[in-house]
């Protein structure tokens, strides 16, 4: 269900007036009887003020450094800015709203270039109805399935964003579910972008997809399939196991007769500077996915997360090869003479290959460590990718009050020059980011 | 993965039942059972739970509130109900865990110690129950301190983990004469080391018939101070579809 901005519009000043029912209740509401959470009526209201500082570093290597150098302004790089986010939640009567509302203040590269923005958007908006054993839903919804934390292959549904520097509400998709629960297993059918055109593509891309979930003792399973409108069927499947007090295993895998990708024309039809962008929509046939993982918590509050996986969704190592050589083609026409603006463009043009898939490269492997100290929870991730050594670092602290948590990290990306994620357009990010719920 | 805090308390389900007079000669099994029915009366359960921390000046560090829907065979379903909590669930079948973040929507399996993650041990006392958890030893009569009220003769028991994945492997009880209502307790961890101290404060000290309140000195770390109070109670059975990990998803409906 896509909502138009007025639509959008309305139903956010819908939580606006139920948040501020919700802080005159709360005003009044004798804390010894009335519970934390706020409810008017039969409505449930909450919500979430945000800001964050965000100082990207960026790149001197890769193709938009390469464009900007050839002639500056081609490429748009990342900024440092603050944003500010409003999350407002409602829910009662069947009906389910979480909005938000964002103010962004970007600088420039001169005072005539900073930016502000103003925007909103539902993260969800549906109805529901209870019954019993059966479960049904529509509108725009949240779901999200499969077992791993960097990497789900298995998310057919909302195919969330990963490895984010801060988790923030998600944007559901437009969905009808019907789902049937008892004991021990649940089943889901879904249809996701039920009236999306068929040249949708990726998340977007109109689908019925069917998750069967079976409890057996320590371990959980999971069956999935997915017949997307142009990419034809998948099939998927997962299990989490606690096998020690201490210790969860998972893996996932999932077969795709295709996957909708970008790539590349090859061969003779790209030489030289083009008038064209030979980065297009593609797809890959029978690709495969795989991930295996677990997580280790010591009783000091000390956790381990690592996981591997191979996404065959992501662009090959031939792929990767001719797209350096690419970069240096191209790099060599500028100091032969060639137009500096055509080749900056086509030097632009390369930094499609970054969005081609979720994953950079088809192996991966990633470690997280955290400890959680009172209010205090630091954190450090490693991503590595074993075909060009690339690594993204990340550094995190994070302090919980009792309404306001505070955090703060760091991001950096490193490696050989040959790498892919040296070449990505920002090399580190600082980012400072609060919020408090009401 | 910082997961929430002592959501475990939910299980507490602290509610009451009379404890009646019991046997004079006391057996250790049904003291335990009896000392439990003052924390949970019945085996299903709707609790509102609120849990205040005091710092060790007294100022509140912070204040968590649970509905929690305890259920027959260790089950519970945990909704976290603060504000900086709201839309975080966990289940808990057994020793088999479950826990969901609202940013994502996605129910996750978590081990035993991940549970603990946060306010690790209050949750655990919130939901351990001794008569299935542990086994006891009577060591005999002791004068022992009631909340609020003056000293009094006690039973003092010793109680030994006797299944995985409880937080405090050993446990000093002192419960009452006459009706084995819980008084207060030593909380040992794996090391031997005593973690905390609990006081129990009940609806009436001369005859009391449930815990209210439970207050929870730590002993080891920050000195902070933790009451649970026991807000509500009221029989509930839940459908078994609530107790489906995959369940979490949906909202259940609290009236």
């Amino acid at each position: 269900m896509l909502l138009s901005p007025k639509r959008q519009l309305r139903l956010f000043l819908l939580c606006a007036s139920l948040s501020a029912l919700v802080a005159h209740a709360q005003g009044t509401a004798n804390s010894e009887a009335e519970p934390l959470s706020t409810s008017v009526g039969a409505w449930d209201a909450s919500g979430q003020l945000r800001t964050q500082w965000a100082q990207p570093r960026v790149a001197d290597a890769g193709p938009l450094a390469m464009a900007n150098a050839v002639q500056a302004g081609t490429a748009v790089v990342a900024t440092p800015g603050a944003t500010a986010e409003a999350e407002l939640r409602a829910r009662g009567h069947g009906f389910t709203s979480v909005a938000t509302v964002q103010h962004q203040s970007l600088q420039g590269a001169s005072a005539q270039n900073a930016q502000v923005q103003n925007q909103s958007w539902m993260n969800e908006v549906y109805a529901s109805h209870d019954a019993g054993a059966w479960q049904f839903s529509a509108g725009k919804k949240i779901v999200s399935w499969d077992v791993g934390y960097a990497f789900r292959p298995n998310d057919l549904v909302q195919q969330e964003e990963r490895r984010t520097l801060v988790s923030t509400t998600s944007i559901g998709r437009p969905v009808l579910t019907a789902e049937r629960f008892n004991a021990d297993s649940a089943w889901s059918l879904v249809a996701v972008n039920p009236v999306n055109t068929i040249d949708a593509l990726g998340a977007q891309e109109a689908a019925l997809a069917a998750r069967a979930y079976l409890r057996d003792g320590a371990v959980d399973w999971h069956a999935f399939a997915r017949a997307g409108q142009h990419t034809g069927a998948s099939v998927g499947a997962a299990v989490a196991w606690v096998a020690s007090d201490a210790v969860e295993l998972h893996a996932s895998a999932r077969y795709a007769r295709q996957v909708d990708s970008k790539a590349m024309a090859t061969g003779s039809q790209i030489n030289g500077v083009l008038s064209t962008n030979p980065w297009q929509a593609s797809r890959l046939q029978d690709v495969a996915q795989a991930l295996v993982g677990g997580t280790w918590t010591h009783v000091s509050q000390f956790s381990v997360l690592a996981e591997a996986w191979w996404d065959g969704s992501a662009l090959s190592d031939d792929q990767w090869d001719a797209w350096g050589a690419r970069n240096a083609q191209l790099q060599r026409f500028a100091t032969m003479g060639a137009p500096a603006s055509a080749v900056a463009g086509n030097l632009a043009w390369q930094a499609e290959a970054f969005g081609a898939s979720s994953s950079l490269r088809r192996s991966n492997v990633f470690v997280r460590a955290s400890w959680v100290q009172g209010a205090w929870t630091p954190a450090v991730d490693v991503l590595y990718t074993p075909a060009d050594q690339g690594q993204a670092v990340s550094a995190s602290v994070v302090w919980q009050g009792d309404r306001m948590q505070v955090q703060a990290g760091v991001r950096s990306y490193g490696g050989p020059g040959t790498a892919v994620m040296v070449q990505l357009p920002t090399q580190q990010t600082a980012y400072v980011h609060a919020n408090w719920s009401f | 993965m910082k997961f929430a805090p002592p959501w475990l308390v939910a299980a507490v389900l602290a509610a009451a039942l009379p404890g009646g007079a019991l046997a004079q000669t006391p057996d250790v099994a049904t003291m335990l059972k009896a000392a439990d029915k003052f924390r949970a009366s019945a085996d299903n359960l709707q609790v509102e739970t609120q849990i205040t921390v005091l710092n060790a000046d007294g100022s509140q560090d912070k204040e968590r509130r649970y509905t929690v829907f305890a259920q027959a065979k260790r089950q519970s379903l945990v909704l976290m109900q603060s504000p900086a909590e709201k839309g975080q669930k966990v289940l808990m079948l057994g020793d088999d865990f479950w826990l969901l973040m609202p940013n994502s929507q996605r129910p996750l399996r978590i081990t035993p110690m991940q549970k603990l993650l946060g306010d690790a041990s209050t949750g655990d006392v919130a939901t351990l129950s001794w008569a299935d958890d542990y086994t006891g030893t009577l060591l005999g009569e002791e004068p022992c301190e009631a909340a609020g009220s003056p000293t009094k003769i006690c039973w003092h028991l010793s109680l030994a983990a006797a299944r995985k994945g409880v937080t405090y492997q050993r446990i000093e009880l002192w419960v009452g004469k006459a009706r084995f209502e819980p008084i207060k307790a030593d909380l040992y961890v794996l090391s031997d080391k005593l973690a905390k101290q609990a006081t129990f404060v009940t609806d009436k000290p001369s005859a009391p018939t449930m815990v209210t309140e439970m207050v929870l000195a730590d002993k080891v770390s920050n000195h902070k101070t933790t009451h649970v109070r026991y807000l509500s109670r009221k029989d509930r059975v839940v459908p078994e579809t609530w107790l489906n990990p995959m369940f979490l998803v949906k909202t259940p409906n609290l009236e």
